[in-house]
């Protein structure tokens, strides 16, 4: 693989064979050896995005980089509509708009403790994972179902499920306009419908946490974070109704494909120009899905606010602090051009002054919730200037694998994970212990390596660190 | 037969056998494997799918989506099937009668959910009279 160092965290593989436009990635020395030992397989995948029509340079990875279908996890590249640029479904991914919510609330880590494993029990009991029984109280019909699509949480608020300020503070205010639920197929609504209010398996969860360091006071500040709170973090997509989407348009770019004269270095890049009657319809698609999503965590929020009030804390206030996209293509504006910006694993990261973010924010930049694995930290981050000049406005998502699930299975193999998770005080509750063995803690990456590299680089600001309590999975 | 493949973020499998419709039942096989701890192999349930395609890969992606969906969203898991592949004015059709057991989480020892099959590096062929098929999994 060719490339070179441009600064100490920030690299350029220049264009060459079928690439439109160069690309860059961001690494630490510890990512530059992980991204070697894999023999650059997921740059190679970087290269595959660049050679896109109407690819707009350069085609990003951020430091949480990794191996995935099509895009690379940690994926970012814009297509300008006015020069032929296309829309991947590949390239948002099967788990349209997956993303984290934060809560934040003025319980105390000690407060917590005493109350910890009944409110460990009512949230496992709460939420559902999503397969085999699911909550009896939640009945939507078809008509609720597609307001949802096209309005998203607003239409949930409207009906007791939170409250209006929630709204505020979510990306886009979580929803995106266009939103066509007449672009989505029977089956999609079928996956969906069931599962609207569900976590998810795999690598989603919820956590009960708090706040263990505070590194930079002013955004903390703004952002309503205070050491030794607790907050709670919410990962979650769009279920099978996303799932479903990605696959039925996937399979229609695929045939389309020809008719467009696109060439694809891999067919999960399957890709349609974004003005196509495929483009348009598949943006209408999943923006349906992607107000499914934030639905999704709004309904979920309300679980939690339930169990908590059951647990003990009846009265007190869980705030949304934020609630971001981690799979997304969205119209934006970068450097006086209208883009449309795919990020797949990865968070939009807005600097400060912009006018999209909530007023109370807008002078830090936006919050970026970085998730770490469930037994070390999570990070928030703040977008910043250099974030808008170098990477459309993006930064990292996550801690990101390092081990398959299927080595992680066999280092789990004669353990006893959530004990061993209880000995370091932290609560797990999950469906079944596979789940809990193939997201072990030594599976990831080190999140702070991923944060570290963002923070140096320039294309977020570290801001506070989460420590888990309490990790519910699916 | 069924290989897995170490893919980091997702899981795969290599499928060998000695006709095409072997292959496909190996998949469903295979799927199930990713699913449960412990996949039940016999049902009384029955079920009849018909899918087509205009490629061989095309085909078991919808194969396996399919089968991924009767479980996730139908609560059937498909503990046998039979398919039978026929080449028809340039499309393959596959038709299946599966058996199947309803899903039970619990005793089936559940793993989580399959999003969807990839086309990403996916595979169909036949070579020395053996038919084999790469296939990565969104999880």
């Amino acid at each position: 693989m060719n490339f070179e160092r441009l600064s100490e965290y920030k690299y350029r593989i220049p264009r060459e064979g079928k690439m439109r436009v160069d690309a860059a990635f961001y690494a630490s020395k510890t990512i530059l050896e992980d991204l070697e030992a894999e023999n650059y397989a997921s740059l190679k995948q970087l290269t595959n995005v660049a050679t896109l029509p109407g690819v707009v340079a350069p085609a990003l990875t951020m430091p949480d980089i990794h191996w995935g279908y099509g895009f690379p996890i940690g994926g970012v590249a814009a297509f300008d509509p006015e020069a032929g640029g296309v829309v991947s479904p590949g390239g948002v991914g099967f788990d349209i708009n997956c993303g984290v919510r934060l809560l934040t609330s003025d319980i105390s880590r000690e407060e917590l403790e005493s109350h910890k494993s009944p409110l460990a029990d009512a949230l496992f009991k709460g939420i559902p994972s999503g397969v085999g029984r699911g909550r009896r109280d939640l009945n939507f019909s078809r008509k609720d179902f597609e307001e949802i699509l096209r309005e998203g949480p607003a239409v949930l608020v409207d009906r007791g499920y939170g409250e209006s300020a929630d709204l505020d503070n979510i990306e886009s205010r979580g929803r995106l306009p266009g939103a066509d639920p007449e672009a989505t197929s029977q089956r999609a609504y079928e996956r969906g419908v069931s599962q609207l209010g569900s976590l998810g398996s795999g690598n989603h969860f919820l956590e009960v946490q708090y706040v263990d360091e505070i590194y930079d006071e002013e955004a903390a500040g703004a952002y309503g974070l205070e050491r030794g709170r607790v907050t709670v973090l919410i990962h979650s997509g769009s279920r099978g109704f996303g799932h479903q989407v990605c696959q039925d348009y996937v399979e229609r770019f695929l045939q389309a494909a020809p008719k467009y004269s696109i060439e694809l270095a891999d067919r999960q890049l399957a890709a349609a120009p974004i003005e196509s009657p495929e483009g348009k319809a598949y943006l209408g698609a999943m923006s349906a899905a992607a107000n499914f999503a934030f639905a999704n965590r709004q309904l979920i929020t309300h679980f939690i606010r339930q169990a908590f009030e059951e647990s003990g804390f009846s009265g007190r206030y869980l705030r949304v602090l934020y609630d971001l996209a981690h799979n997304n293509a969205k119209f934006e504006e970068h450097a006086g051009k209208r883009v449309l910006v795919h990020r797949k694993g990865a968070t939009r990261a807005f600097g400060p002054g912009n006018p999209e973010l909530p007023e109370r924010y807008r002078f830090v930049g936006q919050p970026v919730l970085v998730p770490g694995d469930m037994g070390r930290y999570s990070f928030v981050l703040a977008g910043t200037e250099g974030a808008m000049s170098e990477t459309f406005g993006s930064s990292a998502h996550g801690a990101g694998r390092k081990m398959s699930r299927k080595k992680a299975k066999k280092a789990a193999k004669g353990r006893n994970l959530i004990r061993e998770m209880e000995s370091l005080g932290i609560l797990v509750r999950a469906a079944g212990r596979a789940t809990v063995d193939e997201e072990m803690s030594e599976a990831y990456k080190d999140a702070a390596e991923v944060v570290e590299t963002t923070h140096s680089a320039g294309i977020g600001r570290k801001v506070a660190r989460l420590r888990p309590m309490i990790v519910v999975k699916g | 037969m069924i290989r897995t493949l170490d893919h980091t973020a997702d899981v795969g499998f290599e499928l060998e056998a000695p006709s095409l419709e072997e292959l496909f039942e190996e998949a469903r096989r295979g799927l199930l494997l990713v699913m449960f701890e412990r996949p039940p192999d016999r049902g009384g349930e029955r079920e009849t799918v018909r899918l087509s395609a205009p490629d061989l890969e095309m085909l078991l992606v919808r194969w396996i989506n399919e089968l991924a969906y009767l479980v996730q969203a139908r609560g059937l898991v498909p503990t046998g099937s039979e398919p039978e592949i026929r080449e028809d004015g340039g499309s393959f059709v596959l038709e299946a009668h599966l058996a199947g057991t309803e899903l039970d989480p619990e005793v089936q020892g559940w793993q989580g959910e399959v999003k969807s099959a990839t086309f990403h590096g996916l595979e169909v062929k036949r070579e020395n009279g053996t038919w084999s098929a790469r296939v990565i999994l969104d999880v």
